[in-house]
C-alpha cells in the first residue's frame, strides 16, 4: 500500500521532515503522535501534495509516485486527507462541492459520473454515518461551522470519497465526548480490509475508541519511537520527554513487549 | 454640463438640431473624476445618431441570446423598436407598456419626465441620448398593481461601417403602491459602436421595483449607461447589475432617495477579461428622512481588465436617521488586472450611519488546494471558487432564467 522512504520536506531552506520512513499495510490504522510542531501536518500535506515544500525521497501509493502526481491525481488514486483546519469556502454549496468532487474522482478512475438523484442517497447515507443534519448540504462548504462540524463535514467527504488511505489530521481536537464518539465510529465503520488509515491526534483518548494497528512518535520530522497501542499510554502517562531534547540513544526502554493484546 | 437646450416636450429632433446639439457637446476627459479610467481615445472615435440601417434579420448567434424571459418584451435594434421580435401585450390590468414614441399620447407626462429626469448632472453622452434615444419602452403601472412577469427591453446594436451607437431610452413608473420586474439586456454584434441606454425611473409611495441590468454587448463595443431614480415615501429600488460585455462597459446610477423611509438596494456584478474596462459609476442621493441605502458590488477580473467602482452616498441636509452602506470587493484573476475603488461620501444631516468598504484579493490558495485535495482539477477548483465569490450577487436574482443565463455567461456548471 504506502510505503514511505527517507521523506524530506523544507520549507524556504528550513527543514521540516528529516528523513521519514513508514510502512502502511492495507486495512491497517496507524496513528502519529507527536509534540505540537514535529512535523505531523507537513507530513500529511506533503503526501497531498501541498505546494511551496522542497520534498525529497520517495512516497509511493500501491506503487504509483505519490510525490510527482498533482493533489487531485493523488486523490483519484486514494489519497484523502481529513485536514487540520478545514477551510471555509464561502459561496461553494456544500452538495454541490461533495458531488463535484466526487464525480471529479470517478472520471479520473474511469468510471461513470453520478446524477444529482443518485448522489443525495450516497450523501444521506454518509451524513448518517456521522449524524449531521441534512440541512448542511445546502450550506457554503465550511463556512460558519463550528469546529466540530467542520470535522465532522471532513468525515462526511472521506465517506463520500471512499479513499484508498486517510490521513487524518487531529480529525479529533475540538470534539466533545458525543461527536468523538461519532466521529470514531464513522471511521470504524470505513475501515476495511482495502482502507488504510493515518490518524494524526494528541489524545489516546482517541485511541480508544479507535483501536491502532501502530503507534509512530513523531519528533523533529522524523519517527523516533513506532509500538502498538500502549505506546499512547505510555506517551498519556509521560509526555514526549523521553523522546525530545535527547540523544535517543538515552531513550528508555519502553514497556512494549507483552502489551500486544 | 446641463442639457437645458434639449426641447424638454418634444422627443423628435431635427437634423439640424442635432448638429447643434453636437455643436456644443463637450467630451468629458480624463480629468473628470467620473471618467478618470475611460478609454477616451474609442469614446472620441464614436459616433452617436440615427440608425446606420434598417433592421433586418438579426444574426443567428445573437437572436438566441436574448434571455428567453416570460412575459412582454420590447427589442431596440439600432434605436429602433424591432416590432416583429417585441411582444406588447398587456401583462396586467392597469399596466401601460408601449414604445417609448407611442406613449407621447397616452403618457404625455411619462415622456416629458423621461427627457427630464436627472439632466443637472449629466454629460455629453446624456445629451446624445436625449437628442437620438427617442425609441425606447414606456412602462407605466398605475396605483396598487403588481405586474408579477418581467418586463423585458432588450437593447441590440448592430452598426454599420460607421461606428454607430445606438441610443434608446426606457421611461418607468409605478404609481403608489404599484410593483413590478423590468429586465434591461444590452447586447451587440459587430466590430465597433454599441448602446447608449438610458432608464428613468419614478418610484411612488409604497412602490416596489426590481430593476436588472445585463449588459454584454461584443467584447470590441462599448455600452454607456445611466439609470436614474427618484424615490417616493416608503418605496423600494432593488437593483441587479451584471456588467459584462464591451470593451468599456459603463453604468451610471443616479438614485434619490426623496421620500422618507424610502429604501435602495443596489447590487452588481463586473466579470472583466480581456482588456476590458468595467466602469460603475453610482450615486446615492439622500434626501428625505430615515431612508435606507445599500451598495453592494463585486468584481472579477482577469487578463488586463480594470474594474472601477466610484460610489457616492450623498447626505443631504435634513435626511436625518440616513442608514447608507457600501461594499466593494474585487478579486483579481491576474496580476494585470486591475480595480480601482472610490467612494464618495457627504454627510450634511445628523443622526446618520454610514458605512463603507472595499476590499481586493487574489483566489484562496488554501481554498484551491483544499478543492484538489478532493479530486477537484485546477481548472474546475478555480471556477467553483469564481463562482463562489460571485454567487451572492446572482442568487439574489429571483428570476431563474435570468440566473441560469448569467451562470452559463460567466462558464460556470450548475451550482
Ligand atoms: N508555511 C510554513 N512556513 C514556515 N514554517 C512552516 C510552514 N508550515 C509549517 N511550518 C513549520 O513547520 C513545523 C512543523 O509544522 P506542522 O504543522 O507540520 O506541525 P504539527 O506537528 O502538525 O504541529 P501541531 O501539533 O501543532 O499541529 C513548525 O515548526 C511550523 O512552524
Ligand atoms: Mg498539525
Amino acid at each position: 500500500m504506502l510505503h514511505v522512504q527517507n521523506l524530506t520536506a523544507s520549507i524556504g531552506g528550513t527543514p521540516i521532515l528529516n528523513g521519514l520512513d513508514l510502512e502502511v499495510g492495507p486495512g491497517e490504522v496507524h496513528a502519529m503522535m507527536g509534540p505540537n510542531g514535529s512535523g505531523k501536518s507537513t507530513f500529511a500535506h506533503a503526501l497531498a501534495g501541498r505546494d511551496g515544500y522542497e520534498i525529497g525521497g520517495t512516497a509511493t501509493l500501491d506503487g504509483a509516485d505519490l510525490l510527482t502526481m498533482e493533489p487531485e491525481a493523488r486523490a483519484a488514486a486514494g489519497v484523502f486527507i481529513g485536514f487540520q483546519y478545514p477551510v471555509e469556502i464561502p459561496g461553494v454549496n456544500n452538495m454541490y462541492f461533495l458531488r463535484t468532487a466526487l464525480n471529479s474522482v470517478r472520471r479520473a478512475r474511469g468510471e461513470t459520473e453520478i446524477g444529482a438523484r443518485d448522489f443525495l442517497a450516497v450523501a444521506h447515507e454518509a451524513m448518517e454515518l456521522v449524524e449531521m443534519n441534512k440541512d448542511f448540504l445546502n450550506r457554503p462548504v465550511n463556512a460558519g461551522f463550528s469546529g466540530g462540524e467542520k470535522k465532522r463535514n471532513e468525515i462526511l467527504q472521506m465517506a463520500v470519497l471512499e479513499p484508498r488511505l486517510a490521513i487524518l489530521d487531529e480529525t479529533d481536537s475540538g470534539l466533545d465526548i458525543d461527536a468523538l464518539q461519532i466521529i470514531a465510529s464513522g471511521v470504524n465503520a470505513l475501515r476495511g480490509p482495502e482502507r488504510s488509515v493515518i490518524m494524526i491526534t494528541h489524545y489516546q483518548r482517541l485511541l480508544d475508541y479507535i483501536r491502532p494497528d501502530f503507534v509512530h512518535v513523531l519528533v523533529d520530522g522524523r519517527i523516533v519511537e513506532s509500538g502498538d497501542h500502549t505506546l499512547a499510554l505510555h506517551l498519556e502517562d509521560h509526555g514526549y520527554a523521553d523522546f525530545v531534547n535527547h540523544d535517543l540513544d538515552d531513550t528508555p526502554a519502553l514497556p512494549l513487549a507483552g502489551a500486544a493484546t | 454640463m446641463t442639457t437645458t437646450t434639449t426641447p424638454a416636450t418634444n422627443p423628435t429632433v431635427s437634423e439640424a438640431d442635432d448638429i447643434d446639439l453636437l455643436g456644443g457637446l463637450d467630451y468629458p476627459t480624463r480629468r473628470d473624476e467620473a471618467w478618470r479610467y475611460a478609454p477616451h481615445d474609442t469614446l472620441k472615435r464614436l459616433s452617436f445618431g440615427r440608425p446606420a440601417r434598417p433592421t433586418g434579420a438579426l444574426p443567428r448567434t445573437l437572436e438566441g441570446r436574448i434571455p428567453a424571459l416570460d412575459g412582454p418584451r420590447i427589442v431596440i435594434v439600432n434605436g429602433a423598436v424591432d416590432p416583429d421580435r417585441s411582444q406588447l401585450g398587456n401583462p396586467a390590468a392597469g399596466v401601460h407598456l408601449s414604445t417609448l414614441a407611442g406613449a407621447g399620447s397616452e403618457h404625455p407626462e411619462l415622456l416629458a419626465a423621461h427627457l427630464d429626469q436627472g439632466t443637472d448632472d449629466g454629460d455629453a453622452f446624456l445629451a446624445l441620448n436625449i437628442a437620438y434615444g427617442n425609441a425606447g419602452a414606456a412602462i407605466h403601472v398605475a396605483s396598487g398593481q403588481a405586474v408579477n412577469v418581467p418586463i423585458h427591453v432588450v437593447h441590440i446594436a448592430l452598426p454599420d461601417e460607421t461606428q454607430n451607437v445606438s441610443c434608446s431610452g426606457v421611461a418607468i413608473r409605478l404609481d403608489d403602491g404599484a410593483s413590478a420586474t423590468v429586465v434591461e439586456t444590452s447586447l451587440g454584434d459587430g466590430h465597433h459602436g454599441g448602446t447608449n441606454t438610458r432608464t428613468t425611473i419614478t418610484l411612488g409611495e409604497g412602490a416596489t421595483l426590481d430593476h436588472i441590468v445585463v449588459q454584454d454587448v461584443e467584447s470590441t463595443q462599448v455600452h454607456l449607461g445611466r439609470i436614474s431614480v427618484t424615490q417616493g415615501s416608503r418605496s423600494a429600488f432593488r437593483s441587479h447589475l451584471f456588467n459584462l460585455g464591451g470593451t468599456y462597459g459603463r453604468v451610471v446610477y443616479d438614485v434619490r432617495l426623496a421620500g422618507d423611509e424610502a429604501r435602495a438596494d443596489l447590487s452588481g456584478l463586473y466579470f472583466g477579461q480581456g482588456r476590458q474596462t468595467l466602469d460603475q459609476q453610482i450615486t446615492v442621493t439622500h434626501a428625505a428622512p430615515d431612508c435606507t441605502s445599500r451598495q453592494r458590488f463585486r468584481g472579477v477580473l482577469d487578463d488586463q481588465s480594470t474594474g472601477v467602482f466610484n460610489g457616492g452616498i450623498d447626505v443631504r441636509p435634513g435626511a436625518d436617521g440616513t442608514d447608507a452602506q457600501q461594499s466593494n470587493d474585487n478579486l483579481l484573476l491576474s496580476d494585470r488586472a486591475e480595480a480601482n475603488t472610490q467612494p464618495r461620501l457627504e454627510i450634511l444631516a445628523d443622526d446618520v450611519t454610514c458605512k463603507h468598504g472595499a476590499t481586493v484579493g487574489q483566489l484562496d490558495d488554501n481554498a484551491l488546494y483544499y478543492l484538489r485535495t478532493r479530486g477537484i482539477d485546477e481548472s474546475d477548483a478555480r471556477r467553483i471558487l469564481i463562482h463562489g465569490f460571485a454567487d451572492e450577487a446572482i442568487e439574489a436574482v429571483d428570476n431563474e432564467v435570468l440566473r441560469a443565463w448569467i451562470t452559463e455567461r460567466l462558464g460556470h456548471a450548475d451550482a
